[in-house]
């Protein structure tokens, strides 16, 4: 039997300035509709002032590290997840080896992921498990991100308001053998023919002088045909039935805040068990990519809604692309 | 970690259209910054021409190749479990936003497959990347096949890696599998340099100067290497790193350097290529020399060689093989592979 992962410690940092949701649209030149504010249900997110991304990776790193009290030389592993384009270009650059020598954990090494919507967190916590469970020399990660929205790109598709991106960072420690949280198990399903339902076109080598096009576009139409809700329910009864349960044993779900419309449409295949947190911090963050699982694991567990034993299910469509489901035991 | 995971298929795909050297030096310009090595860069680099995608986009060259080792391998597409791009250049799109893997996995079918892309270690992205492939393969019953590609192509002029190498376009894929009895990879160690992390970028569109678009010398994504700190930080701790991973993973399955029947090591240049051997006196009948001829092909140097040294005879049944490479970021890693 595998020793099991647990979650030692998990933070969000976010940045203090908040803008809200009307002021943004009027800046985009967008208009905000009553039925446009409702679907998404978002009211303010949080906007950095000044800071990188990667700086305010390191910041939550940091605190993540101290939260655990975990010493930075004993991290095996870093672990990254952002979506969102860094200082350089990616994948010649990553923000993990400037947290690696920020925070002092000179004896890990690092590895990010790309390209998978919010579900990127549950690849990196999918990856995580497996590093640590299986290398005998590995026995603590730092997953960690920072994503930065470009300017002017906040608000997702204009034309037919999908979210409100916020900036934020967040970190998660990992170790084998940990009590208290358990990852238990992730399962994780792409569809290929939707890898460019949500991109950025500009800025590299198809379109690599039109800044015109460097902004976080999303093709509607295919984000509306996917089945995105049917495949989630499917990604999320493979890992429950995997692990011989049903989603009566499951006592909450946290889901990316995308909008109250999304999550609306994800109730229903998961009873009703969308934790209330992911709406309020929908409320007042917005979307803030892989973080939004961070964000809205810390508020269920600070809300004292879930006890020791219980089980959470984190689930993702990742934007029509990577729909996956982590099983965490508390 | 189980170690009956192997390498089941690998295979590669070059561009046919080829640029000379010549060429290269001069559509392309010259950091004025000497390099440390006493070596004369144009002179010295044992690289006479480089591969160009022209009109074939990056994904399309990882598509190639997947392709390739699908057929190699016989498996049906949908054997696939997962799909790993470990592309250390920019891609079409943006990333960490994209990756080509979601392509891949439509163009050859892996519909079971899910799809994600490791975006660092630079040219030991492989490494990376096995290693986290095969702990998801030893960590997962279910999981019995990767798919592990790379597609890699270079603005027009920014095939020169002053003062690294000059580098080629092409893309690699490597299936592996649980439960073989050959090839099997027996360890995977990786290290970085974190403080290293901005001595070699791409700026970006959003933080490019506009200074730099056009001209003799157009720079859109091109790197930028900040050649004083690569003589003064990198280059000391270069082959302190490269014994610490080669050491590493020996350790690790209980082998020594003396077991180690064969090298495949990075195709940088010449110079670069006799420091290695020199340093952990290799002889030249125990590591890959041929792929200079194909210029450097960042992290698919690690494959094509790999698939070159075995079609040559170079790599015999029995066989302890070491793959070892450095990237930016900056990372090492060396994996060992019994035959």
């Amino acid at each position: 039997m595998k020793e099991p992962v647990g979650i030692l410690s998990a933070v969000c940092h976010l940045p203090a300035h908040q803008r809200t949701v009307k002021d943004l649209f009027q800046e985009e030149g967008i208009g905000l509709s009553d039925e446009v504010a409702s679907r998404l249900g978002i009211q303010q997110v949080p906007i950095r002032n000044g800071e990188t991304a990667s700086n305010m990776a390191v910041a939550a790193a940091r605190e993540a590290l101290q939260k655990a009290g975990v010493n930075p030389a004993q991290v095996d592993v870093i672990i990254e997840y952002s979506i969102l384009p860094q200082e350089y270009l990616v994948p010649v650059w990553n923000m993990s080896n400037k947290v690696q020598a920020e925070v002092g954990a000179g004896k890990s090494f690092v590895v990010g992921f790309s390209g998978n919507g919010a579900s990127n967190f549950l690849v990196a916590l999918n990856c995580g498990v497996a590093l640590l469970q299986e290398n005998e020399n590995l026995k603590t990660a730092l997953l960690v991100t920072g994503d930065v929205t470009i300017p002017g790109n906040r608000v997702l598709n204009p034309a037919d308001p999908v979210t409100v991106l916020g900036d934020a960072a967040s970190a998660v420690v990992l170790r084998r053998g940990a009590s208290g949280s358990v990852v238990m198990d992730t399962e994780l399903s792409s569809e290929g023919a939707n890898h460019d339902i949500c991109y950025i076109p500009g800025g590299s080598l198809v379109h690599p002088d039109d800044l015109g096009l460097y902004r976080l576009e999303l093709d509607k139409a295919r984000y509306d045909a996917f089945p995105r809700v049917a495949t989630l329910q499917k990604v999320s009864r493979t890992l429950l039935d995997r692990s011989g349960l049903q989603l009566d044993d499951v006592a909450s779900v946290v889901s990316p805040n995308i909008s109250a419309e999304d999550h609306q449409q994800l109730q229903p295949i998961f009873g009703g068990k969308i934790a209330g947190v992911c709406a309020s911090n929908r409320e007042t963050h917005g979307h803030l990519q892989g973080s939004d699982f961070v964000l809205n694991y810390l508020s269920l567990m600070e809300s004292g809604s879930v006890c020791p034993g219980d089980y959470v299910l984190a689930a993702s469509h990742g934007m029509g692309a990577m729909a996956g489901a982590s099983l965490i035991r508390c | 970690m189980n170690t009956n995971i192997g390498i089941f298929a690998a295979e590669y795909y070059l561009p046919p259209k080829k640029k000379a050297l010549s060429d290269i030096f001069r559509d392309e310009e010259m950091p004025a910054e000497p390099l440390a090595a006493s070596v004369d860069f144009k002179k010295d680099i044992g690289i006479e021409a480089v591969h160009v995608a022209g009109d074939e986009t990056a994904a399309s060259l990882a598509i190639n190749a997947a392709k390739r080792a699908i057929a190699h391998s016989g498996i049906d597409p949908q054997e696939i479990d997962f799909i790993i791009d470990f592309t250390s250049i920019p891609e079409d799109y943006v990333a960490p936003t994209w990756s080509a893997a979601g392509l891949v996995q439509r163009e050859v079918g892996a519909t079971r497959a899910f799809a994600t892309a490791i975006n660092t270690g630079g040219c030991a992205s492989y490494q990376t990347t096995l290693k986290v492939a095969c702990s998801l393969l030893s960590a997962n019953e279910r999981y019995q096949t990767a798919l592990l590609i790379a597609g890699d192509k270079t603005p027009e002029f920014n095939h020169n890696y002053y003062p690294i190498t000059v580098v080629s376009d092409g893309g690699s894929a490597v299936i592996l599998k649980k439960n073989v009895e050959r090839r099997r990879i027996l360890g995977v160690e990786v290290a970085t340099l974190g403080r290293l992390h901005d001595i070699w970028v791409i700026p970006g569109i959003h933080n490019r100067d506009p200074k730099d678009i056009g001209g003799k010398f157009p720079k859109w994504l091109h790197v930028c290497g900040d050649i004083a700190r690569f003589n003064k930080e990198l280059i000391p701790m270069n082959l302190f790193m490269f014994r610490k991973v080669m050491l590493g993973v020996l350790k690790q399955v209980g082998k020594k350097f003396e077991d180690v029947s064969y090298f495949i090591y990075p195709t940088f240049s010449a110079w670069d290529l006799k420091a290695f051997c020199e340093a952990f006196k290799v002889p030249k009948e125990k590591i890959f020399l041929d792929g200079l001829h194909h210029g450097h092909l960042q992290e698919t140097d690690m494959v094509l060689d790999y698939v070159d040294a075995i079609n040559a005879g170079r790599i015999k049944d029995g066989d302890l093989v070491m793959l070892t490479t450095n990237g930016a970021g900056f990372s090492w890693g060396a994996t060992l592979v019994q035959h």
